[in-house]
């Protein structure tokens, strides 16, 4: 489903983050980027997401090439297939949970009754919805996670890349957060988590972990 | 003494009391008629002139006439001369409503709107009530050759009382330094005396009479 | 962008809210900046527009006789020889002039009325119209009749003449001058009486009006005038309204230099945050980006945000000015127009009047300009690759 062939991506001219990575992902895969962090796993992320473009090689998912798309469409492709978690959440500190959680869909100026159901859908989803109301910057750690993760399904994307999701979490939250990734795994989603917390090491729902290091796959 | 002398001296007294004023017709026109007329509208309204043989029975019956007996001398002689010279005469003479213009009005020789130029706006009636309005009577003219037949009224504006007047008993004067919307104009006076003073003030080329007004000349205005 | 996008307008409002200290500082400044610029084109354009209203009841043109470099009486068979001009329609000997009540310190304006005259002045045509003077009468405004008052002079009032003796005169009744604030010294007596409190003989007069019919022939006679009699000053309507232009574009110099500091102190405000956008607002276009949203919708959202600032902005500032200019009447800024005898601000009513393009340029100086300097920055960092916020 997702193809990486022969990609190198280099920063500002001469800062090498990925060296020829051939990569093949299937449907419904879990699959754990592990390596320290400038390894170069989360250039990997914002390559498929199509929010930077290799340097060489190409990117193909569902047959589409994203390393080629332009700006527009990328945005559009993004917004339809792929819900990211980041590491620190990126969250708007002031805007109410259900607020954040319909961000993506504010620029298709949808009806009001429609956008509700779909963030009272994906907040129920997430466990989050008893917080709709409140100002996302007076929620806790993990109540901030489940609001990021909401956000990142509001549109029933098919791949979901997660950046270091339990970095800032302790280990009671990211075993709450393991559960969620079990549940999206059984929709048939394509996971892909940049991590190096070893919690995910031998998970059983992981199907594949591949190390990176210095931009190389090992 | 003799009575001769007396009586010389008495029809003398009589005379000069109630001698006939003399003064130009420009200054009877802009300042004695028109306070003469006010002055008998507000005043002596009463008086009928057509009863008096001469001005001075007339200058008498101002003198006994309750109302303007108490006036000053010199308002008691521009009534005087207004109803000797205007109102008994009482010339019929032709009055033209001001020409005026719709927003929307344009002239049909040069397609200009006519608003912007109040002054220089002139006007050919047809007999069938078509008024059609013009930005100056170079435009007129041009129109009127082309089109001359069944014309009521050829109207224009007297440069310089910016009256309405026919253009058939107007002065034109041509070449002057005056201009208007159209470049050269032909400019229209009322009388000779007018014509004549504009043509030195402004250094007009010529004087002309409707009749002696050619296609040509018009045309050559626009040189 | 057809249709409001009800949804970006409520980012923009948050992101505004966010970042209140910043955007409270702009648009603190930006409102002053706009209320002090249309304040002044308030006031210029007033003044101006209310100035014209004052030359268009004047006579078309004013001969006034000169002596040793003094105005001095002039005779009425001037007049009869001005009347023979071609082009001037009518004219008549005019006796006015200023009366110093001393004992007030109040300087008087008297205006003779002959019978059977036309009046320039509306204004003063129509109180005639209803009062009928006779030689011992006159009609005063209200202020002047309050000054008389203070001096208990109720019935009547004695004017001092030349030669020392009074000159009795019956107030017959006051008027209201309402906005013609210039007439409120405005006393209305017989022609004759005047003459005499002025010491002027049978024939004389201050000065000659006359009108013409025909504008376009106004500076034509006028320099006819002045060429005729070298020694008499002539002024038109249109002599007077170039001097007051003069006056305007003077002042008008000193509000250009104030209105170049104004503009100049925006821009520099507008160069500061079009040059650079914090580290956290790129972060936020980062995110928007990486959830999907485009380069035009962040440009639509900073468009609301930016709109919303210079729009409240301008019509506050304009709501202030507004308030400043024509409710309060202008202290302080007004002062600039202070001529003292040409003119005073304290004697123009300022009464609402509006010159749409002086506000449009105001609006197209200051918003576009705020909306252009939010976006072109955003718009920089929306097109750069949005992987920053996945370091």
């Amino acid at each position: 489903m997702i193809e990486i062939k022969n990609v190198s991506k280099i920063y500002d001219g001469n800062i090498v983050a990925l060296q020829d990575i051939n990569l093949r992902f299937k449907e419904g895969e879990l699959i754990i980027l592990k390596g320290v962090s400038g390894s170069g796993k989360s250039t990997i992320l914002s390559l498929i997401a199509g929010l930077s473009k290799p340097t060489l090689g190409e990117i193909t998912v569902d047959k589409k090439k994203i390393s080629k798309l332009p700006d527009h469409f990328a945005a559009s492709y993004r917004r339809d297939n792929i819900g990211i978690v980041f590491q620190k959440y990126n969250l708007i500190p002031t805007l109410s949970v259900t607020e954040n959680v319909l961000l993506p869909l504010f620029p298709l100026n949808l009806p009001r009754e429609l956008m509700k159901e779909k963030s009272s859908n994906v907040l129920q989803k997430f466990s989050i919805e008893h917080k709709a109301n409140v100002i996302v910057k007076n929620l806790s750690g993990g109540e901030q996670q489940r609001v990021a993760i909401a956000r990142a399904n509001i549109n029933d994307p098919k791949i979901i890349l997660a950046d270091e999701p339990t970095a800032n979490l302790d280990e009671k939250l990211s075993l709450e957060f393991i559960e969620i990734l079990r549940e999206l795994k059984s929709k048939k989603r394509t996971i892909i988590i940049a991590t190096h917390d070893p919690l995910f090491f031998d998970l059983d729902i992981v199907d594949r972990t591949v190390s990176i290091e210095h931009g190389k796959l090992l | 003494m003799s009575y001769f002398k007396i009586i010389v001296l008495l029809f003398v007294t009589v005379f000069s009391l109630y001698a006939y004023p003399h003064y130009s017709d420009t200054l009877k026109e802009k300042k004695i008629y028109p306070l003469g007329q006010k002055i008998y509208q507000q005043k002596c309204s009463q008086i009928n002139v057509l009863q008096y043989k001469n001005f001075q029975q007339l200058q008498q019956a101002i003198d006994q006439q309750e109302g303007c007996k108490n006036l000053q001398k010199r308002y008691k002689e521009a009534l005087a001369l207004y109803l000797w010279e205007k109102k008994r005469a009482n010339t019929p003479q032709k009055q033209y409503p001001p020409l005026r213009v719709s927003k929307h009005e344009k002239c049909p020789i040069c397609g200009m709107f006519l608003y912007k130029y109040p002054r220089w706006v002139s006007m050919i009636e047809y007999e069938n009530g078509t008024k059609l309005y013009f930005d100056g009577l170079k435009d007129l003219f041009k129109y009127y050759f082309e089109h001359s037949k069944g014309i009521k009224e050829l109207l224009a504006q007297e440069y310089y009382t910016q009256k309405t007047i026919s253009a058939r008993d107007a002065y034109f004067v041509i070449g002057s330094d005056v201009y208007g919307p159209m470049g050269n104009e032909l400019i229209a006076f009322k009388d000779k005396q007018s014509a004549q003073n504009f043509l030195l003030d402004h250094r007009g080329k010529k004087i002309v009479r409707f009749s002696d007004i050619t296609k040509e000349m018009v045309y050559k205005l626009d040189e | 962008m057809n249709k409001i996008n009800f949804y970006l307008l409520e980012y923009a409002y948050a992101y505004i809210k966010r970042n209140k200290n910043k955007n409270i500082f702009i648009v603190t400044v930006f409102t002053l900046l706009v209320a002090l610029l249309s304040s002044v084109f308030f006031i210029t354009t007033t003044v101006e527009h209310e100035m014209k209203e004052r030359i268009s009841y004047k006579p078309d043109i004013v001969v006034q006789a000169y002596k040793a470099g003094m105005q001095s009486s002039v005779d009425s068979a001037l007049l009869d020889k001005l009347l023979e001009i071609n082009g001037i329609s009518s004219g008549h000997l005019r006796v006015e002039g200023t009366y110093d009540f001393r004992a007030k310190n109040r300087l008087f304006y008297l205006y003779g009325v002959a019978p059977f005259e036309d009046q320039e002045d509306p204004f003063i045509e129509q109180i005639l119209q209803n009062e009928a003077l006779n030689s011992s009468q006159m009609l005063v405004s209200d202020s002047v009749k309050e000054s008389m008052h203070q001096a208990y002079y109720d019935k009547y009032f004695n004017f001092i003449k030349p030669d020392g003796s009074l000159q009795k005169v019956f107030i017959k009744k006051s008027f209201p001058v309402h906005k013609r604030i210039e007439l409120q010294n405005l006393i209305l007596l017989d022609q004759d009486t005047l003459r005499k409190i002025f010491g002027y003989s049978e024939n004389e007069g201050s000065d000659i009006a006359l009108s013409v019919a025909n504008k376009n022939e106004l500076d034509f006679i006028t320099s006819k005038i002045r060429l005729m009699l070298p020694n008499a000053k002539v002024v038109s309507k249109n002599d007077l309204n170039v001097m007051y232009e003069k006056l305007f574009d003077y002042d008008s110099g000193v509000f250009l230099s104030l209105f170049v500091i104004a503009i100049f102190t925006f821009f520099i405000i507008i160069y500061d945050k079009a040059n650079g956008l914090s580290s956290e607002e790129k972060r936020e276009i980062g995110i928007l980006k990486a959830i999907g949203w485009r380069v035009e919708d962040v440009l639509h959202a900073k468009f609301y945000e930016a709109a919303i600032i210079s729009f409240f902005s301008f019509f506050t500032g304009l709501l202030i000015a507004f308030i400043y200019v024509f409710i309060f009447k202008a202290p302080l800024l007004g002062e600039i127009f202070m001529h003292n005898t040409l003119l005073d601000i304290h004697t123009f009513n300022l009464d609402f009047y509006l010159e749409l393009s002086y506000t449009l340029l105001i609006f197209l100086l200051s918003v576009p300009v705020y909306i252009a300097a939010t976006l072109i920055p955003s718009w920089r960092v929306a097109t750069l690759d949005a992987d920053e916020v996945m370091r």
